[in-house]
Order: structure tokens, then C-alpha cells, then sequence
């Protein structure tokens, strides 16, 4: 059984937010659901001056705290380590939003916040989706939060799932540049432009993943929680992640 | 003559199957199927639905920035849902910038314009509605071909315009010179390349003989020195920039980047060192750089000379002289330095370079003198390297003075044409040549010399000898009558109106032409509008189109359609044939001949028969089955100081100085000129416009930069790497992901460094009101450190207030476009609008 | 007017008003109750408002969430998730438990001289439990699966989980309490059982609601058993003040009317000293709370600094806190009913600004949405999160004022009446 994980190297990352903007396409999400976002921060005084940025997906821990909290086992945990909200267990409480310390949960029965009018209203559902725009993807799978979602549920990243989870059993390495692999990697590791994202088998000692993390010494974001992501950042020369939630210095 | 489809040996019959109309004949290609994975499945070059629930990906390229990656288009019951980076595209790579996945809503914009219309409130204003009403597209092109029928009986036809934006090549503005040529207008294609990055083209033409953006070798460069260039944010092509980027910081050795830039941003922070200089002094750094490899020795003299020895005594007692060098403040005698591939540079030494010391230059730029020197050790050092510019640099009244300075730098280093180093420039593709003239079907009226007018924008007029467009004249021009007034105009893929400086100009001058808008959006171009033929989108076209520079090899691509278009659109190059068919006499036959643009596309990719593509096209099929056709290598290479051709093997062939000059660095001298004889030639007009003594013209040198507006506060306006060509503003998406420093939602911020917003009392999130002569508009500040004290930046996204319900949405900020506060003033040999340097004062509202 | 009876049980109240609705018709009906108010009387204005308060806000943030859905709401995924109808649900839930406490006193732990506010307290405790999981209701995006899948999802290891469980069974054992009192069972040891296990799930609902909040670790505002230790008391307070402000409500204001035991409790020293300690007690936590909060440069503590920079907060702690502890310890107006019912008044309004404060405070350092949140979160409740609050209140005042009117909340047992009338002889 393959433990899927995430290695994001953050001296090839330019910040450019392709990931968000294709992890928002393949899964058809609203504007502002920003399963994959980009934090950037800035630190310095001019001149001595800097940027700072780290994507920022949902970790998919090892101990997720959003599981624990769930009170009707809508959030679950798979076998090959994905965290995901069954669509038709949740009933909106946003207890997981409050318990998860990476801020990757959404809820988006929300007010519009990009100016303009909301979209779900522009292009409402017929049905129980929330809403139904043209470019809606076609994968659908409300027990594992894939397609779009119903009213009134949390959404989170599943690692792709609708991808992942077709990739041939013993798969350690989902490499966007191998074409047989390509289809089933997911999307913000396809998206990625100076390729500073790796996906593969945790438990594969041989991974790619787990090589990236040996020899450039991957680090996880608020280790000290116990959450024990998944998703592991390379800091190298320049990145940085910050160990704190404000990100304002 | 008959017409194109029997020339390409296409029976009617057989046109309709490869044109998928009949659904018999497709190319094959990669589909995936959401349930098997991968199956090979047909794939049209006209959209075919694959069966229900099947995933069909067709071949395209993108449309959000030239550089022009191709794309897989994927497509589920007939609805587009995905786009990823072609994985066998070099220029793309299988990846794609966030620009890139823009398609699908694009595509399905709910603001789109569903068909052709026409004005019915003769009144137009920003806050007139135009009352537009559906039209036929009989009725559409039948307008337009009257209207200029009407001018032609006239003797008026120059009154007729087409303004450009971003063309695709051979099926929408390639059309446009055969038009003016049998119609009879020389404003057949104004294009906007003057508010877009003329200097850079400018500079490379007369220094090394291409009018053309360069080819850079990143993935083996070890040095990278960018000024005003945004490299990992607005630089093409972006895609290809950042997948060098993943391989140049983790390569051995690292390619070290150093960055110029006045304000801090991803690629300042993502370089080794930033350098923040002042608004327009690019130049200085570039200068004082140069001044210390030249005296301290550090330029390739395989590639730029040596002085020649000394002839030392022949009395072995008495003392040695000394060896020449370049002293600062000293000057050289020219005729000792012997020089290889450059022109000038002892002189330039003397002219200008001798004073222009770290020290000198840290007084212009506020850059430390011993941060100036480090670089340009490094620079020099450090092989290969490349050093690049763009607006940041050039976008002022100095532009081209500035990027001859960094420019120089690649040829006293030796980078000029060198694996690692500015590789060159883009090859030709192979494509067939049309066997229809268009001389051949000119009549006496199109002949005849009173058709010989000068162009509105007074490009090349002598106002702007050398620049190849002046956009940002045309309004001015045309309301003054000077040289004379537009009648009719038609817009492709730009909106002076909105992105050209001081664009409220154009809202008077558009008042009084009967305007034509093609684009497939609302837009302030539409607002002032009298007749709307709106253009299919990209992922509804068949065209072709060159790729922006990349490594220099040519590499062409294909957009096959991947809907139907979904509303009663028309591609803008097949209104244009069919606006042709209307125009009186020969011309219409002309355009009957032509047919369409579908035929001009089949046509062109004979030419691959014989130069098959390296992946394999040798045809319209292949080509529309793999969307690109390339062929590696770039076929030139300078290594130490010789120039090598391929001769299909390797870079066996040693170039002759004849053949350098014709195929490689195209100048009078056959040489890089450093002495440019193009300014030379122009000495006394860049006195007169610049005030520089004509003797010193040809040299790149220092010039004081004039900043338009007024105020205390320089003002730019870069561009951010989620910006799109035009539409972004009005995606919802984009809107919510868009990060100027420090996330928007949908706003971008004022960015005001902390001790300028405390003197004038503002606070972090107030609203402010940025002024000059010119305008004003309002935005809302984000004080931080990522400005200069003396700069403040405003992203140039957002602003529109006529691009449909999201762009314009209730408190959307800024107010306006930032051109609403800039001057009109432009770089006076490229024709360059100076963006960059523009001042304003900022206050709290 | 009609005459209103007590119903005997719960299946009487409904057969009482199904006979109403049949024999008066619809219109007449909507009348009566209307009218249930025109006895002049305090609950009967108080009826009239809150039916016009619940119609109107009720109403609205009705129709909002139909039409729009919790969009209305200005919470947010990228800061303030739980925002005003959580703080109104953990209000009434709280004092809904105090109340609980309150009627214990009496019931379980012998202080038989308050048998006269027992009644009440529990019908009180019910209805605000009511009001409360009414908000909640309203506030989740599928209240109904709840129902279905916390029970089949059986997660013992979510503190909500385990709220909803005490919660639930704290409500069942509420109104069979009320139901026994109200036959008039005081005493039996079914009774003094149900008492004793109210209690007991009380404790358990009221912590466990603390710790919802306090096992969350990536919020450390809220991080912590003192959490539950806080709301129990707090609870506690809650409770207190509104058996306050409603007993003398239910006697016009007038001490007068009180039967012999309460006036003798509220004249005398005892009440005012237990609500000052237990206002001291509320404040000593609040304040040590903050002490921790802003003395520590633990990261998500920061909220706290923004906390003590907002006016609320020092309403809350030295108005409607600090002043009625003052009020409640001076021997020359402690006594008086006026002022007694201000600091009841006083501190129900610091509570409620109070659980405002906790559950948005706590969220107001970001999880990492550094880009759009540069700072700490910003968060006004809309319009329809405010007549939802309001509709909560409706609901409670509402009831309670049905309550005083359908019921005789003031039921004391005959024996403690008897007693009493004999301790009073013997002093003469």
C-alpha cells in the first residue's frame, strides 16, 4: 500500500502560483478556494529587503487533527494516507477548519470576496451540486470530496485523488515528465513550471520523494504540532518556511 | 490562378474530410480516458466530441503572453475543463505558467459577446451605453465593406486603420499587409510594439543587426545579470524562463543571478543579490560596470581584441614601458586597441567610459559603489553569462541608451552567439509560401502614387525615424488632422484606450471614428464602439503561428480547434478574407482566391515535406496531431572568438567575417557595433532630441532621464505574473489569486515605501488618490519595504471600468487605468511610451 | 379573554392548544396567543416584544438563509469560521447550564430555601438549551444529517461528538425534571435521582463545550482544561444572573409579592455575596486569562493584544463585570432590587460579549493565509448573523414568558411552605 507524500522544493519555487491556478481548473474550484495556495511574506528593511513564499496544500497529516475532530467521521484518512471529506457524511460544522493548523479547509457557502457578482450564482446547478459552471470537470466522487461539491460542506485538497489513486499499484514515483505517469500525477505537480514539486511513495525507500528529503534535508511545517504532514518542503538556499502563523514580521 | 484548395491538391471532397466537417478522416492523437487511461483515439483537426464521458485532448497553443506555449486542450463531452502544457513542446515542457490554465474560463467568460451587433446610441462617452443591437454577419461585414468602398470612392482609403495588438501570425495580422496593399491604406497594421517593448528590439538592431527579441541559453548560463526585467514574473517566454530557473538553481555550478529593479519583487527575491536603483538609471549601473571590466581587464579578448604590445626598447637596459590599458579618467589612443568581433571600444572608453566610475555611478543610481564593482566582476568572470534588459530598463527617454550600455555588457564578455550565453535569435520555420501575389491583383487606385501617404502614427516619419510603431500617437494625431483624420478603424487585440499612456485621449479621439471592435469581450474599445465582429476565442480557432525566442531554433505551432465556437463568432482573419470579397474590383477576387484562413494554414504546412519536423510532422495532420513543428539546432555558435555554423553533424563549419555579417550580426560593420553607424547616421537627430553632441551619438552613454508627469514620487506600473493580455481582470479566478506583494483578493495595492507614506500621513490600507498633470486615479495603499522611498508601484491589472461585471464589480480598486496618469512621452529612437519612470504625487483621500 | 389553565402534562399542552386552534379557528388563535400578553404584566410584554423581535428577525435571517445561504454570513474561510451564531449558541448553551447549577442547589445538594426558583431555573435551562441549539441549527450547513450521522459515525474522539452526546441527554433529563416537578414530585427518589444525573450531565456538557475549544492546540487562545474549568463557572454566572433578572420579572419588580423565603434571600446578605463571588470568580479568570495572553510571546496568543486594544472588552470587564461586583459588595445598595437587577442585567450583557470575544478572539490569529490575511483576521458579524442572534433571544424570552403564563414556575412544595410559615411563627 503506497503512503503518498509531497515534496515541494522551495529554492526552485518562483512564487508564480501556477499550482493554484491549475489545481483550481482540474478540481473546479471557486475563486478564492484556494485548495493549493501560495503564502508570501516580507521580511527586511530597504534595501536589505525580501520576499518570502511557500505553497501551501493541505499536508495531509499523519496525525491530521481535522480527522479527530470530525464529529461524524466525514473527514477520513485512507489507506494510501489521504486526507478527505466524505461530501454526504458532512454537515458543515467547520470544526476542521477551526482544528487544522495549516489553514487548507474551506467552506464556501461565503460571501464573494473578489469583487463582482458570486459565480455560484452566475452559473447555479440545476441539482444538488453548489454550483455548475461550463468548464466543470467530470470526475465526480462525493465520498472522497472529488467533482464539485454539494452546498454547505467543507472542500479540501485531496491530493488529486481522482488522479492518484489510478496510478498502477507499486507506483513509487509519479513524475509529470514521464507520459505514462503524467495522467495520474497531480495537478499543481504537473503545473509546476521550474519543477520544484515531487510526488511518490512515502513508504518506497527508493522514491524520489524520499531521496529529495534525505539529501536536501526536507523539513515539515509546524513539525512541532505532532501533525506530522505528508507534504514536506526543501528550505535549500533562500526558502524559508516560517514556523509561525503570521506570517507579517 | 486557381484557388488555394486545389493548389494543395485538396479535392472538396477530401477538404471536407480532413476538415473533420464530415467527421471521416481526423489525425490520431493521445486521449485520455477518465476510466481506462491512456487509448489513442482520433482526434480532428475541427472539434470531434469523443464518446460520451471520454476525455479528448487536442493540440493548441496559449494566447496569454507571445511567448506561445503549446497546449494539451482537454475536452469531455463536449466542454473544455483542462489545460496542461504540451509535454513534446521545447517550449513549453509539459508545463505551463498560471497564465496558462486561464483557457477554460476564457473560454466560457459568462461577460463574452455572443455575436456580431452594431451602436444605436450615436452618443459615446464612458458612462453612454452603447445600445448595441445583434446584427448579421452579412449585415456586419457588408457595414465595414461599404464604409470602405465609400472612402475609396473618396480617394480617402488612408482614413481607413487597423490598430494591432498581439497577432497569431499568418491568419489574422499576417493577412493585413496584402489588405492595405489592394485596398490602398498604409495603415493597414498600426501595431502596438511601441507601448510594448520596442527599446530592447531597437537596441539589438542596431548593435547587432536583428530587429528582434534574443535567444538565451539559460540552462547552461552561469551568470544572469537582469535589469527591469521581471524574469520570473512578466519575461518571455515565462514558462521556458521558469523551467530554466528549476534547472539553473540546482544545477553544478549554479547560475548566479544578480537583479536591477527599483522595487522589490519574486525575481529580486528569488535572485542572489537585488540592486535597487533609481527609476531609469539602468544605464549608470550598466556603464560603471563596463568601466570596470575594461579597467581592470576583465573583457574576452577572443571575442572584443587587445591592445597591440608595446614596442619596448631594443636597449635591454632601459626601462620597460608600459603595457596599454584603460585607466579611469585616462584616455587610450584607439589605434593600439586591435578589435575582433566589436566596433568602438576604445573609443567608447574615451567617449564616455573613462569617468564612469562605481563612484560616479552610485551617485545616479543610489546603488553602493562596491556592490556596482562585485557585479561586474562576477559578470565578467563568470562564464558563460548573459546580461538581459527590458522595460524596467528601457521604458524611459534614455531607453535605448540604457540597454546599448547592458546590451555592450554580452559583448565585452565574450556572450555574444556562446552555448550558455545570448545564443541569438529565432530561425525561420519552413513554411510554404502562398502561390497567390497580391501585387497581382492591385488595381489603378491601389497603384496609383497618391497612395503613398505617411503612416497616422508617424512612425518612421521624421519625427520617429527608426521606430517601427507609435501606438500612442495615433490619437493625438488623428484629432489634430496631422497628417490627416481617421475615418474608420479597425481594433484587434489591443485597447489604446485603456493601455497606451495618457489613454483619455483616445476617448475624444474615438468619439470621431466610426470604430470597429473585434474582440470577443466587453472592453472600453467595445464601450466606444459602433460595430462589434466579435473573434472566436483561441481554443476555437484553426491557426498557426512562430514562437516567441527560445533558444533560436525555429519552432512553429498549431491551435486546432477544441469547440465549436460556442456563440456566433467569427475568427478575426476569415472576417477580414471576407471583408476582402466585398471590397470592389480585383481585391475581392484576391480574397476569393484565398477562401479562408483554414486554406492558408493547409497550405503553409507543405513546407514541412521537406524539412519534417525533428518530432516527425511533415504535414497538416502530423502538425495538427503533435501542435508543434521544430528543428533543433540553433544554427550558429561563437566560441572563443570563432564563429562556427552547423553542418548537420556539429558546429564543424568555421564562418568567414563575409559570413558573419550576413547570417549572423547583420550591422554595416558585420561587427557588434558598439560605435552603432545607424546613430551615426542619426547623430543630429539624437542631438535634437536628446541633446547629445553629435560626435558622441553613436556610443552608448549616460543620459539623464526626463520623467513625464509631475510630482514627487516616481510611479510604475509592472506587470504581475498572473496577468494576462488583457482579460484578466474580469476572471473572477484571477481576481482572487492575484498577489501584488501582499495578496488582493481583488485589489492590487499602492505599493508605498514606509517612511514616503509617514511623511504625507498614510496609513497601511488607506485609500489614496495618485495624481499628476495628466489624471488621477485612486487605490489603496500596502506600505512595506518592497518599494525605493522615491517610487511608488501600482500593478497594472486591474482599473478597467469597461470589461464586464467582475472587472468593473462595486469597489474594485484602483479607479482607473495607471495610464490615466501617465504622460505621453516616449523614448524618442524606438518610439518606446516611457512606462517607467512617470511621477505623481500621492495623497490620502 | 380567555382563560389560560395549566396543562397537566406535555401531552396536554398540545391536545390544550390543538383544541384551542380547532375551536377558535386559525385567526383567532394567532389572537389569543398575541393576547396571551394583555394581562399587564412584565412576561406579557415581554411575550409581545419577542413575538414581534422572533417574526421580524427570525424572518429575516430566515429568508436570507434560504435565498442566499450561509453567504450571508460574514464568516470566512480565510478567517473568522466560527463567527456571532456560534458565540450566541455557547451563550445560551452556558447559561442554560448555570441554570442547571442553579436549580441543583435546591435539588441536589439541599438548599431547600431555594425550592422556590428550582422550577423556573429548569424551565429556563430548557428553553435557552432550546434557543441555543435553535442558532446552531441555523448556523450548520446540515443540521438535520447531524441527526444520522454523529450517531452511525460514532467519532469518540471529537470533544464535539461527545457536546452533542451531553448536551442531548442533559435535555431529555432537563424536561423529565420539569415534567416531575410540575406533577408536583419534589421529593421522591426518582426525582432527587434525575436531579443528581442533570447534574452530573451538566458538568459533562458544559466542560465538554469548554472542550471543543480547549483541545485544540493550534489555537492557543482556547488551548487548555481551563477552558472547561472557565465555562462551568462562567456557566455558573450566566445562570445566576438570569435567575435573577427572570424571579423578580415573574413578581412584577415587586419584592413584595415574593413569597416569605425569597424575599428573605434577596433582602438579605447571602444572594448579593454568592453573585459577587461568583462575578469575582468570572473576573479573576478573565483577567488571568488576558494576564497569560499578553505577557506570553507564544505565536497565536496575538489575539489577545487586540482584544485588550477593543472597547468590548473593557465594557465587558469593568462595566459589566466590575461595576455589579462593586454593587453587589456594597453593603448600602446591595440590597436593593433595582440594583440588583441592573448587575444581573449587566453581567448577562459582559457574558455575552464575553463568549463573543473567546470564540472570534481565538480565531483571530490566521491559520497561514499570510498573503490575504497580512495581519490578524477582521471579522463584523452581517445582518442576518444579528437577527439570527436576535431570533435566539426571541426564542428564549419568548418561551420563558409562555412558560410564566402556562405554567406556574413559581411552584414551591407544600412542605417547605409549611415550614417556613412555622420557622416565622416561632420568631414572633
Amino acid at each position: 500500500m503506497a503512503k503518498w507524500g509531497m515534496v515541494i522544493d522551495l529554492e526552485k519555487c518562483v512564487g508564480c502560483q501556477a499550482c493554484t491556478i491549475a489545481c483550481g481548473m482540474e478540481n473546479t474550484r471557486l475563486p478564492g478556494e484556494h485548495w493549493q495556495d501560495v503564502i508570501f511574506f516580507q521580511e527586511g528593511t530597504y534595501p536589505n529587503t525580501e520576499l518570502k513564499w511557500f505553497p501551501r496544500p493541505c499536508m495531509h497529516c499523519e496525525n491530521p487533527s481535522c480527522v479527530a475532530v470530525c464529529p461524524t467521521r466525514a473527514t477520513y484518512k485512507t489507506e494510501e494516507g489521504q486526507v478527505l471529506v466524505d461530501w454526504e457524511r458532512c454537515i458543515g460544522c467547520k470544526y476542521c477548519m477551526i482544528a487544522c493548523p495549516y489553514g487548507v479547509r474551506f467552506y464556501t457557502e461565503e460571501a464573494p470576496r473578489y469583487g463582482g457578482p458570486d459565480l455560484k450564482a452566475v452559473f447555479p446547478a440545476a441539482d444538488a451540486h453548489s454550483w455548475s459552471p461550463p468548464w466543470k470537470a467530470p470526475q465526480e466522487d462525493w465520498k472522497h470530496g472529488v467533482g464539485v461539491q454539494p452546498h454547505d460542506v467543507v472542500s479540501k485538497c485531496t491530493f488529486c485523488y481522482h488522479r492518484v489513486s489510478k496510478a498502477p499499484k507499486g507506483t513509487a514515483d509519479l513524475d509529470p515528465s514521464n507520459p505514462v505517469m503524467r495522467e495520474y500525477t497531480p495537478a499543481c505537480v504537473v503545473a509546476c513550471s521550474p519543477g520544484a514539486r515531487f510526488f511518490g511513495d512515502l513508504s518506497n525507500p527508493n522514491s524520489e520523494v524520499n531521496k529529495q528529503i534525505a539529501n536536501k534535508n526536507g523539513v515539515r511545517l509546524l513539525d512541532h504540532l505532532g501533525n506530522r504532514p505528508q507534504v514536506y518542503y526543501l528550505t535549500g538556499v533562500g526558502g524559508a518556511i516560517p514556523n509561525t502563523h503570521t506570517t507579517k514580521a | 490562378m486557381t484557388d488555394l484548395s486545389i493548389h494543395t491538391g485538396l479535392t472538396r471532397r477530401r477538404f471536407l474530410q480532413a476538415t473533420g466537417a464530415a467527421g471521416a478522416l481526423g489525425a490520431a492523437g493521445l486521449s485520455f480516458d477518465a476510466a481506462n487511461g491512456l487509448t489513442l483515439q482520433k482526434v480532428h483537426a475541427q472539434p470531434a466530441a469523443g464518446p460520451a464521458g471520454q476525455t479528448v485532448i487536442t493540440k493548441s497553443f496559449c494566447a496569454q503572453c507571445p511567448a506561445r506555449c503549446g497546449i494539451d486542450v482537454y475536452t469531455t463531452n463536449g466542454r473544455v475543463h483542462a489545460i496542461y502544457g504540451t509535454l513534446d513542446n521545447p517550449l513549453a515542457g509539459g508545463k505551463l505558467c498560471p497564465k496558462g490554465h486561464y483557457g477554460v474560463y476564457l473560454l466560457y467568460d459568462a461577460d463574452r459577446i455572443k455575436g456580431p451587433m452594431k451602436r444605436t446610441n450615436p452618443k459615446k462617452g464612458r458612462d453612454e451605453d452603447p445600445k448595441f443591437v445583434p446584427i448579421s454577419w452579412d449585415e456586419a461585414l457588408q457595414t465595414v465593406a461599404d464604409r470602405l468602398n465609400a472612402l475609396r470612392e473618396k480617394g480617402e482609403s488612408h482614413r481607413y486603420a487597423t490598430i494591432t495588438g498581439r497577432g497569431w501570425g499568418y491568419t489574422d495580422v499576417g493577412l493585413l499587409k496584402q489588405f492595405g496593399q489592394l485596398y490602398g491604406t498604409p495603415n493597414f497594421n498600426l501595431g502596438h510594439s511601441s507601448i510594448c517593448s520596442d527599446a530592447s528590439e531597437t537596441v539589438k538592431h542596431i548593435m547587432d543587426g536583428h530587429h528582434a527579441y534574443s535567444a538565451y541559453d539559460y540552462s547552461n548560463c552561469n551568470y544572469l545579470l537582469v535589469f527591469g526585467a521581471g524574469f520570473l514574473e512578466s519575461f518571455r517566454p515565462f514558462t521556458g524562463n521558469m523551467r530554466n530557473w528549476g534547472i539553473m538553481r540546482s544545477k553544478a555550478p549554479k547560475t548566479k543571478v544578480t537583479v536591477v529593479d527599483v522595487h522589490l519583487n519574486t525575481t529580486g527575491s528569488a535572485a542572489d543579490r537585488l540592486l535597487l536603483t533609481k527609476p531609469g538609471t539602468d544605464g549608470a549601473l550598466a556603464l560603471a560596470m563596463a568601466h570596470v571590466i575594461l579597467s581592470e581587464g576583465l573583457w574576452d579578448r577572443q571575442f572584443v581584441g587587445d591592445f597591440v604590445p608595446v614596442e619596448q626598447p631594443k636597449d635591454a637596459d632601459a626601462p620597460r614601458l608600459p603595457e596599454h590599458k584603460f585607466e579611469p579618467g585616462k584616455e587610450v589612443d584607439p589605434a593600439t586597441f586591435k578589435e575582433i568581433w566589436t566596433v568602438g571600444v576604445a573609443e567608447w572608453w574615451n567617449v564616455e567610459l573613462k569617468d564612469r566610475t562605481p563612484e560616479w555611478a552610485e551617485k545616479i543610481t543610489t546603488v553602493p559603489a562596491r556592490d556596482i564593482a562585485a557585479v561586474a566582476r562576477e559578470f565578467a568572470l563568470t562564464k558563460p553569462a548573459v546580461a538581459l534588459f527590458e522595460r524596467g530598463a528601457s521604458a524611459h527617454t534614455n531607453g535605448v541608451y540604457n540597454g546599448m550600455a547592458i546590451h555592450a555588457l554580452n559583448a565585452l564578455t565574450g556572450n555574444m552567439f556562446a552555448k550558455g550565453g545570448l545564443r541569438g535569435y529565432q530561425m525561420k520555420t519552413a513554411w510554404a509560401k502562398l502561390p497567390i501575389k497580391a501585387e497581382d491583383f492591385m488595381d489603378d487606385y491601389a497603384k496609383a502614387p497618391e497612395r503613398k501617404k505617411p503612416r497616422v502614427d508617424g512612425a518612421k516619419s521624421k519625427r520617429y525615424p527608426l521606430a517601427k510603431n507609435m501606438i500612442q500617437e495615433i490619437a493625438i494625431n488623428s484629432l489634430k488632422g496631422e497628417p490627416y483624420k481617421l475615418d474608420t478603424v479597425m481594433f484587434y487585440m489591443t485597447g489604446p484606450i485603456f493601455s497606451a499612456p495618457d489613454c483619455s485621449k483616445w476617448e475624444e479621439a474615438l468619439r470621431q471614428i466610426f470604430v470597429i471592435d473585434t474582440s470577443p469581450y466587453p472592453g472600453e474599445t467595445n464601450r466606444f464602439a459602433d460595430l462589434i465582429l466579435p473573434d472566436n476565442t483561441y481554443l476555437e480557432r484553426l491557426q498557426i503561428a512562430d514562437t516567441y525566442p527560445y533558444e533560436g531554433y525555429p519552432i512553429s505551432m498549431i491551435r486546432t480547434p477544441a469547440v465549436k465556437p460556442i456563440f456566433d463568432t467569427k475568427t478575426f482573419g476569415d472576417a477580414v478574407i471576407e471583408i476582402g470579397k466585398r471590397i470592389k474590383g480585383p481585391t475581392s477576387e484576391y480574397y476569393k482566391k484565398i477562401g479562408n484562413t483554414e486554406n492558408i494554414v493547409k497550405w503553409m504546412c507543405e513546407g514541412f515535406k521537406d524539412k519534417p519536423g525533428d518530432n516527425g510532422v511533415t504535414d497538416f495532420e502530423t502538425f495538427a496531431q503533435k501542435g508543434v513543428w521544430y528543428r533543433k539546432p540553433y544554427a550558429y555558435l561563437q566560441e572563443r572568438g570563432v564563429f562556427y555554423e552547423w553542418d548537420g553533424k556539429g558546429y564543424n563549419k568555421v564562418m568567414t567575417p563575409e559570413e558573419v555579417k550576413a547570417k549572423v550580426m547583420p550591422t554595416p560593420t558585420g561587427k557588434f557595433e558598439i560605435k552603432v553607424t545607424e546613430l551615426e547616421h542619426h547623430a543630429e537627430f539624437v542631438h535634437e532630441r536628446l541633446g547629445i553632441a553629435p560626435e558622441r551619438a553613436p556610443f552608448p552613454q549616460w543620459v539623464a532621464p526626463r520623467h513625464g508627469g509631475d510630482g514627487d514620487l516616481h510611479f510604475i506600473s509592472p506587470k504581475l505574473a498572473g496577468q494576462a493580455e488583457g482579460r484578466s481582470a474580469n476572471l473572477p479566478h484571477v481576481a482572487a489569486m492575484i498577489q501584488p506583494t501582499q495578496g488582493g483578493k481583488r485589489n492590487v495595492f499602492l505599493e508605498m515605501h514606509p517612511e514616503a507614506a509617514g511623511k504625507r500621513g498614510i496609513k497601511d490600507g488607506d485609500r489614496v488618490r495618485i495624481k499628476n498633470k495628466v489624471g488621477k486615479i485612486e487605490a489603496i495603499v500596502r506600505v512595506t519595504h518592497t518599494t525605493r522611498p522615491d517610487t511608488v508601484a501600482l500593478p497594472m491589472i486591474h482599473g478597467h471600468w469597461a470589461q464586464g461585471r467582475w472587472a468593473q464589480g462595486a469597489g474594485r480598486l484602483p479607479t482607473g487605468s495607471t495610464n490615466e496618469v501617465t504622460e505621453n512621452l516616449s523614448e524618442p529612437l524606438s518610439g518606446l511610451a516611457c512606462f517607467h519612470s512617470g511621477l505623481v504625487s500621492v495623497e490620502k483621500v | 379573554m380567555i382563560a389560560i389553565r395549566e396543562p397537566r402534562d406535555f401531552a396536554d399542552v398540545f391536545k390544550y392548544l390543538g383544541a384551542l386552534w380547532r375551536e377558535e379557528g386559525a385567526l383567532r388563535f394567532l389572537r389569543i396567543c398575541w393576547n396571551l400578553g394583555r394581562e399587564p404584566s412584565a412576561a406579557g410584554a415581554w411575550w409581545k416584544s419577542c413575538l414581534i423581535v422572533g417574526v421580524v428577525a427570525g424572518g429575516y435571517s430566515l429568508y436570507m438563509l434560504f435565498t442566499v445561504g450561509h453567504a450571508s454570513f460574514n464568516t470566512s474561510s480565510d478567517g473568522v469560521n466560527w463567527g456571532l451564531a456560534i458565540a450566541t449558541y455557547v451563550f445560551f448553551a452556558l447559561t442554560s447550564s448555570g441554570l442547571t447549577f442553579i436549580a441543583s442547589m435546591p435539588m441536589v445538594f439541599g438548599f431547600r430555601e431555594l425550592y422556590p426558583i428550582a422550577k423556573r431555573a429548569i424551565w429556563l435551562a430548557i428553553i435557552t438549551l432550546i434557543a441555543g441549539f435553535s442558532v446552531l441549527a441555523l448556523e450548520l450547513g446540515h443540521p438535520f444529517r447531524m441527526l444520522w450521522a454523529m450517531p452511525t459515525g460514532l467519532q469518540v474522539m471529537s470533544p464535539m461528538f461527545w457536546m452533542g452526546v451531553f448536551y442531548s441527554i442533559d435535555l431529555v433529563l432537563l424536561l423529565i425534571k420539569f415534567y416531575l416537578l410540575w406533577q408536583e414530585d419534589w421529593d421522591s427518589p426518582l426525582s432527587h435521582f434525575v436531579g443528581t444525573a442533570s447534574f452530573v450531565a451538566v458538568i459533562l456538557a458544559s466542560g465538554m463545550l469548554g472542550l471543543v475549544f480547549g483541545s485544540i492546540v493550534m489555537r492557543p487562545m482556547w488551548y487548555g482544561s481551563f477552558t472547561s474549568i472557565y465555562y462551568i463557572l462562567t456557566g455558573a454566572l450566566c445562570g445566576a444572573a438570569a435567575t435573577v433578572v427572570t424571579t423578580y420579572m415573574a413578581y412584577d419588580f415587586d419584592r413584595a409579592k415574593m413569597p416569605p423565603v425569597l424575599r428573605e434571600m434577596a433582602e438579605g446578605d447571602h444572594m448579593p455575596k454568592v453573585f459577587a463571588t461568583l462575578i469575582g470568580i468570572a473576573l479573576v479568570m478573565i483577567l488571568t486569562r488576558f494576564w497569560t495572553g499578553l505577557w506570553s510571546n507564544l505565536d497565536g496568543l496575538e489575539g489577545f493584544h487586540a482584544l485588550a486594544r477593543s472597547p468590548l472588552f473593557y465594557g465587558e470587564v469593568l462595566i459589566g463585570l466590575g461595576l455589579p461586583f462593586l454593587m453587589m459588595l456594597s453593603s448600602r445598595i446591595e440590597h436593593k432590587p433595582g440594583m440588583q437587577m441592573a448587575a444581573a442585567f449587566l453581567v448577562l450583557g459582559a457574558m455575552f460579549i464575553n463568549r463573543y470575544e473567546f470564540i472570534v478572539g481565538g480565531q483571530l490569529v490566521p491559520m497561514f493565509k499570510g498573503t490575504w490575511v497580512a495581519s490578524l483576521t477582521e471579522y463584523t458579524p452581517s445582518l442576518t448573523e444579528w437577527a439570527l442572534t436576535a431570533f435566539g433571544f426571541a426564542i428564549a424570552l419568548g418561551l420563558y414568558a409562555l412558560g410564566e403564563k402556562l405554567f406556574n414556575l413559581s411552584a414551591t412544595p407544600q412542605s417547605l411552605m409549611v415550614a417556613r410559615a412555622g420557622d416565622r411563627r416561632m420568631a414572633h
